[in-house]
C-alpha cells in the first residue's frame, strides 16, 4: 500500500518540477519572441505544446492526490490499485508526450502523427479516474474524530 | 445506521453529479445564446447579406485546419475589400463629423451605438433633398474607402457624396478621386449591387429584377447575396465543401504523408502558369460578359467560373491586341465608343490599374514562354500568403503582396540570371537604374489617384513614346532629358534605331512634353514622376516645383491632386498645403503661394536649362511653355478605374 503511495506522491512532485519547468521554457519563448513557437504559422506547435504542460501538469497533481487519497484509504487492494498506477502512469506519459512530439512536426492546423499517443492516454486516464471513483464508493469512511 | 449513511451518501453524490451537468448545461446555452446576440445574415434586411451556398463555406471554415494561410489572408487587403461598416471597420470617425467635401450642403455622420449615419443630399431625389441613411458597407480599405448606405429600397445600396483618403486622412468629393472630367455629381446607387459585388465579394450574386443600367435604379429592386463580403479563401481555391467533407476525417494525413494534391480543392499555384493567372485574371483583367444571357445567369448564379477553369470560356477579356475585330468587342464599342481608348494605349497595353492580367498576358515572358517553369505568371513576382520565412510584417507584405523573393531583381533573375546586371543596365549595381522594375515595368498605368507599375514587361521605346504617347522608363527617372537624349543613348547601349524626332522632341525635356501637351492621364504620371525619389535624384529637383505649379490648376481634379502631393516632396515645401478641391480663387491662391516658395529657395542648379525651358538669364521661356500649353490633348479621359 505505502509503496503506491510513495510512488504516486514522488512521481507526481518530480512531474510537476518537469511540466512547471517546461512552463518556464514556454514563458521564455514568449519572452523573447520566438518566432518558431509565436508565429501564426507555427500556431498549431504552440497549441500542442501548451496542451502538453497543461496535461503534463495537471496530471502530476493528480498523481499527488492520487498518492495522499490511497494513503488515507485504508482498505484498497494491490489488486485494485495496480491497474489503477499502471493506468495513470501510462496516461501521464502518453497526453502530454503525444502533444510534445504532436507540435514538433505538424501539417498547417494538423498536428504531426505523435498525437495519435494522446487518445490512448486519454483512454488510460479515464480508465484510472474510473476506477479510483469506483474504489473510493468501496473504502470505509474513517471514523470522525 | 450504516445502511442509512450509505444512502445518504449516494444520494449526495448523484445530487453532485446532476449539480455539475446542470452548469454545463446552463453554460453551454449561455454561449448559444452569446453568440446569437447578433442576428443571422437571413435576417438583416437594407443590405446584400452574406449567404454560403452552391459548395461555399466561407474562410471561417477554412481556419480552424489553415491557420497560418487564414492569419495572412485576413491581414490583407483582399479581405477588408468589403466589409460591413461599423464603428471598427470604418478606417475614420463618424461620430458627429462634418464634411464639407461634397457638393452643395455638408454631410454629417453620426454614430447610433453600433450603427452608423450619414445625413447628405439624396443624389437620386428630385431636387436633392436632404436625407438621413445608416450606412451599412465599406469598400477598400488600403488607400482609399468609400462608404455605401441603405437606401431603404431592397438590398439596393447607395454611396456617400464623400470618401475618405487613407494615407492622406482627408475626405474628398467622390468625383475627385477618379480620372474623369470636372461636372456634376452623378448618382452611384446600385453600382455596388450591380457591379463592385462581382469581384469585391466571393461568389457574389446582384439578383436585380432587371439588368442594372436598363432602367432607371430608383424603379430597380435587388437581393444582392454573397458567399462571404471581400475577397474570401474560395474566391481562388473555389467552393469548399467538398474539401472540408473530404478532409473532416483523419484519412487527410494520407495527403499529408505523401504530399499528393488534394483533388477536392485548387491551389492555385500548382496550376500550369496561364491557368494560376487567370484565377487573379477573373478579377485584375479588363472583362465583360460574352453576351447579354450570360450576364442575367450569373445575375442569378454568380459568375460561372471556378479557379481553375479557362478564364475565357465564361468572360470576355477585353484585349485590343487580340480581340479588337471580335464581334464582341464591336458591340462594346457600338456602345460606348471611348471604351477602349479610355483603358487602352493606342498599341493595346492596358493604362489602368487593377487590370493587370491584361497585361501579363501580352507580356513576352508570358506569350514567348514555352517552359511552364519558366513562364511568367501572378505567382512569379506575388505570394498570396506569406511565406513562413518572410521577415516581413503582414503590414508590410500586404501593400503589394510580393513574394518575399522579389522586393528586388530577384524575380526576374529567376529566368535571366546575369552575373553583371550592371554590364545590361549602364547603372551602377543597386541603383535604381539597375533595377528591373524600373525599366521594364515602369510607372505607366493609372488608378486611385496614383500610378503603378505597368504589368506589361516591355523594354525603353523612344518609338513607342512617340507613337502611343507613353512616357518611356529613361524619361519618366530622367525627367531632364530630351527623347532625342534617351533615344541615342539606347542606340549607344543596345543599338537601338534612333526614330525620326520632332524638333520639341530634341530640345525639349520629354516629361515637360508629356505635361504641358499630354492628355490627363499621361500629365498624371509625368506629375506622379517628379514626387518619386529616384527621378528627383537623377534629374535634380530645382526646377520642378514651377511646372507642378502649373498643374496645380489642372482641369483634372486627379491630377490637381498628384501634383500637390508630388509639390510636397520638393525641398522647402515641407509646410505647404495644396488642397485640389478648394474653389479655383483659393487654389490659384495656393499656385501663386508655391511659385514665391520656388523663388525663395531657388537655387542656381537647372537656371539656364533650355531643355527645362529656362532661358539663359533664368526666366522662364514663356512663349514656348504657352504654345506647348494650347497643344495640349484635351480629350475627355475616363479611366475605368
Amino acid at each position: 500500500m505505502t509503496d503506491y503511495a510513495r510512488r504516486h506522491i514522488r512521481f507526481g512532485w518530480w512531474s510537476l518540477l518537469v511540466f512547471a519547468t517546461a512552463g518556464l521554457v514556454l514563458e521564455t519563448l514568449h519572452g523573447f519572441k520566438v518566432r518558431a513557437y509565436l508565429d501564426v504559422s507555427n500556431e498549431t506547435r504552440r497549441l500542442m505544446w501548451t496542451l502538453a504542460h497543461a496535461h503534463g501538469t495537471l496530471l502530476a497533481l493528480v498523481h499527488v492526490i492520487f498518492g495522499v487519497t490511497v494513503r488515507g484509504a485504508g482498505e484498497w487492494t494491490g489488486r485494485t490499485l495496480r491497474p489503477i498506477s499502471s493506468a495513470l502512469m501510462g496516461a501521464s506519459v502518453l497526453l502530454p508526450g503525444g502533444f510534445f512530439l504532436g507540435g514538433i512536426v505538424f501539417y498547417s492546423g494538423d498536428p504531426g502523427l505523435g498525437i495519435l499517443l494522446v487518445p490512448f492516454g486519454a483512454v488510460l486516464l479515464i480508465a484510472a479516474l474510473f476506477l479510483i471513483a469506483r474504489a473510493t464508493g468501496d473504502t470505509k469512511t474513517p471514523p470522525a474524530r | 445506521m450504516m445502511l442509512l449513511s450509505r444512502h445518504v451518501r449516494k444520494r449526495q453524490f448523484a445530487v453532485g453529479i446532476g449539480g455539475l451537468a446542470a452548469t454545463a448545461v446552463a453554460a453551454g446555452l449561455g454561449v448559444t445564446m452569446s453568440q446569437n446576440a447578433v442576428p443571422p445574415e437571413s435576417r438583416v434586411a437594407g443590405r446584400p447579406v452574406q449567404i454560403q451556398g452552391a459548395g461555399f463555406v466561407s474562410s471561417q471554415t477554412c481556419r480552424p485546419c489553415h491557420p497560418s494561410e487564414y492569419a495572412s489572408w485576413h491581414g490583407s487587403y483582399h479581405r477588408t475589400m468589403t466589409q460591413v461598416a461599423t464603428p471598427d471597420s470604418v478606417a475614420t470617425s463618424f461620430d458627429n463629423v462634418r464634411v464639407d467635401e461634397v457638393p452643395g450642403e455638408p454631410m454629417r455622420l453620426q454614430v447610433r451605438g453600433p450603427e452608423l449615419w450619414a445625413e447628405f443630399n439624396d443624389p437620386d431625389g428630385a431636387g436633392s433633398p436632404r436625407i438621413q441613411r445608416r450606412v451599412v458597407m465599406t469598400t477598400g480599405s488600403h488607400t482609399q474607402q468609400i462608404y455605401w448606405y441603405a437606401t431603404g429600397r431592397s438590398r439596393m445600396l447607395g454611396q456617400l457624396p464623400a470618401i475618405w483618403l487613407v494615407e492622406e486622412r482627408r475626405w474628398v468629393p467622390r468625383g475627385a478621386a477618379v480620372m474623369r472630367p470636372s461636372g456634376p455629381p452623378h448618382s452611384e446607387t446600385g453600382a455596388w449591387n450591380g457591379i463592385c459585388v462581382a469581384c469585391h465579394t466571393t461568389d457574389g450574386r446582384p439578383q436585380i429584377d432587371t439588368p442594372f443600367g436598363s432602367r432607371p435604379v430608383t424603379t430597380q429592386s435587388a437581393s444582392t447575396t454573397s458567399a462571404e463580403f471581400g475577397i474570401a479563401c474560395e474566391a481562388c481555391h473555389g467552393p469548399g465543401a467538398e474539401h472540408v467533407g473530404a478532409n473532416s476525417l483523419p484519412q487527410r494525413y494520407r495527403l499529408h504523408l505523401t504530399g499528393q494534391a488534394d483533388p477536392t480543392i485548387v491551389r492555385p499555384d500548382r496550376l500550369d502558369p496561364k491557368r494560376s493567372s487567370q484565377v487573379c485574371g477573373q478579377c485584375h483583367s479588363f472583362w465583360e460578359f460574352p453576351d447579354a444571357p450570360s450576364e442575367r445567369r450569373a445575375n442569378v448564379q454568380g459568375l460561372p467560373y471556378r479557379p481553375g477553369d479557362e478564364l475565357a470560356a465564361t468572360r470576355f477579356i477585353v484585349q485590343p491586341t487580340t480581340n479588337l475585330e471580335s464581334d464582341t468587342m464591336k458591340m462594346l464599342l457600338a456602345d460606348d465608343p471611348r471604351f477602349v481608348r479610355d483603358t487602352f494605349w493606342s498599341d493595346g497595353m492596358v493604362r489602368a490599374t487593377g487590370r493587370e492580367y491584361n497585361g501579363l498576358i501580352d507580356s513576352p515572358c508570358f506569350t514567348k514562354a514555352t517552359d511552364d517553369n519558366r513562364t511568367l505568371s501572378c505567382f512569379s513576382c506575388h505570394a498570396m500568403h506569406r511565406a513562413r520565412d518572410d521577415v516581413r510584417s503582414v503590414e508590410s507584405w500586404a501593400d503589394d503582396q510580393l513574394a518575399s523573393g522579389a522586393q528586388g531583381n530577384g524575380a526576374c533573375l529567376q529566368c535571366h540570371a546575369r552575373q553583371d546586371v550592371s554590364a545590361h543596365t549602364h547603372h551602377r549595381v543597386g541603383s535604381a537604374g539597375s533595377s528591373c522594375y524600373n525599366c521594364h515595368m515602369p510607372y505607366t498605368t493609372y488608378g486611385l489617384l496614383k500610378t503603378i507599375r505597368s504589368h506589361q514587361i516591355s523594354s525603353p521605346s523612344v518609338r513607342v513614346t512617340i507613337e502611343t504617347g507613353r512616357p518611356n522608363a529613361c524619361n519618366l527617372c530622367h525627367l531632364d532629358k530630351t527623347l532625342a537624349w534617351a533615344a541615342e543613348t539606347m542606340n549607344r547601349w543596345y543599338a537601338t534605331p534612333v526614330p525620326a524626332l520632332t524638333g520639341d522632341d530634341s530640345v525639349v525635356a520629354a516629361a515637360l512634353l508629356t505635361l504641358l501637351k499630354g492628355d490627363a492621364g499621361q500629365r498624371a504620371i509625368v506629375a506622379q514622376s517628379l514626387g518619386w525619389r529616384p527621378a528627383q535624384e537623377a534629374s535634380g529637383t530645382a526646377w520642378m516645383a514651377p511646372f507642378l505649379a502649373l498643374l496645380l490648376d489642372d482641369p483634372y481634379d486627379a491630377v490637381r491632386f498628384i501634383a500637390g502631393r508630388s509639390l510636397d516632396t520638393l525641398p522647402g515645401f515641407d509646410s505647404f498645403r495644396f488642397d485640389f478641391v478648394a474653389p479655383p480663387q483659393r487654389r490659384a491662391a495656393q499656385r501663386v503661394r508655391a511659385l514665391e516658395i520656388w523663388r525663395d529657395t531657388r537655387t542656381r542648379a537647372g537656371r539656364a536649362a533650355p531643355a527645362l525651358l529656362f532661358n539663359p538669364d533664368g526666366t522662364f521661356n514663356a512663349a514656348v511653355i504657352d504654345r506647348l500649353r494650347r497643344e495640349r490633348d484635351n480629350r475627355r479621359v475616363t479611366y475605368r478605374e
